[in-house]
């Protein structure tokens, strides 16, 4: 993406347009400012995000299962 | 997941492969937690050797496999699969030897674009194919992925 369209997208998840699945999404509940904080970053960036939360996560339900 | 790991090691190994599920929705920018790898591979017979000896190294059986069972982890079980989820020393990976909505390997290489992650360069599903396997998958967790991703593929048009 490069930064025009990074910027046009940004301003798209800023200021949905009425009618638009932007905003629709929004009223389904999904953050539009994390999205924007995403698309921020690179792809690569990205992977390392989602290793580092999936990893977490699986601990956290690891340990809440041997609580069980 | 390891997600590193089991890219790096397909990469490494010149596995033919397309990632199709939710990591593939997190490298365009979903923001969902997915704990699986879901990947579509070619059917050759060179590329099943080389996903087959990649994967070898991390124990591979089929989720829910009674442990007490011998399990063959080889060319010839993905030959005779078309689907198999498996658990791994790195997590959870599944293998599609087709995706409901976009249909065998060429179509789904078709629907792929490269991208960069992982310390590697591979396959990801681009975002219009993404949204068509989801929709058609019907599954639950699939479809309440979709209003983030038509988010993403609404603001990312010309």
């Amino acid at each position: 993406m490069t930064p025009e369209q990074r910027a046009r997208a940004e301003e798209r998840l800023r200021n949905p347009a009425p009618g638009s699945r932007i905003e629709a999404a929004e009223k389904y509940g999904i953050s539009l400012s994390l999205l924007i904080e995403q698309l921020r970053l690179t792809p690569a960036e990205r992977a390392r995000k989602i290793e580092s939360a999936s990893t977490v996560l699986e601990e956290v339900r690891g340990a809440a299962r041997k609580r069980r | 997941m390891q997600f590193t790991r089991a890219v790096q090691a397909l990469c490494d190994a010149e596995v033919e492969f397309v990632v199709i599920g939710g990591l593939s929705a997190n490298l365009h920018g979903s923001a969902r937690v997915t704990f699986d790898i879901d990947l579509c591979y070619s059917r050759g017979t060179s590329n099943l050797k080389r996903l087959a000896a990649a994967l070898a190294p991390f124990h591979p059986r089929p989720q829910g496999f009674p442990a007490e069972l011998p399990f063959v982890w080889d060319e010839t079980t993905l030959r005779n699969t078309t689907v198999l989820t498996l658990q791994t020393d790195l997590g959870e990976i599944d293998l599609l030897a087709e995706v409901a909505g976009l249909g065998s390997w060429e179509d789904v290489k078709a629907g792929s674009i490269l991208v960069g992650a992982f310390d590697r360069t591979f396959s990801i599903l681009d975002l219009r194919s993404l949204i068509r396997a989801k929709r058609a998958s019907g599954r639950e967790k699939d479809l309440a992925a979709l209003p983030e991703l038509e988010s993403l593929l609404e603001a990312s048009e010309p």
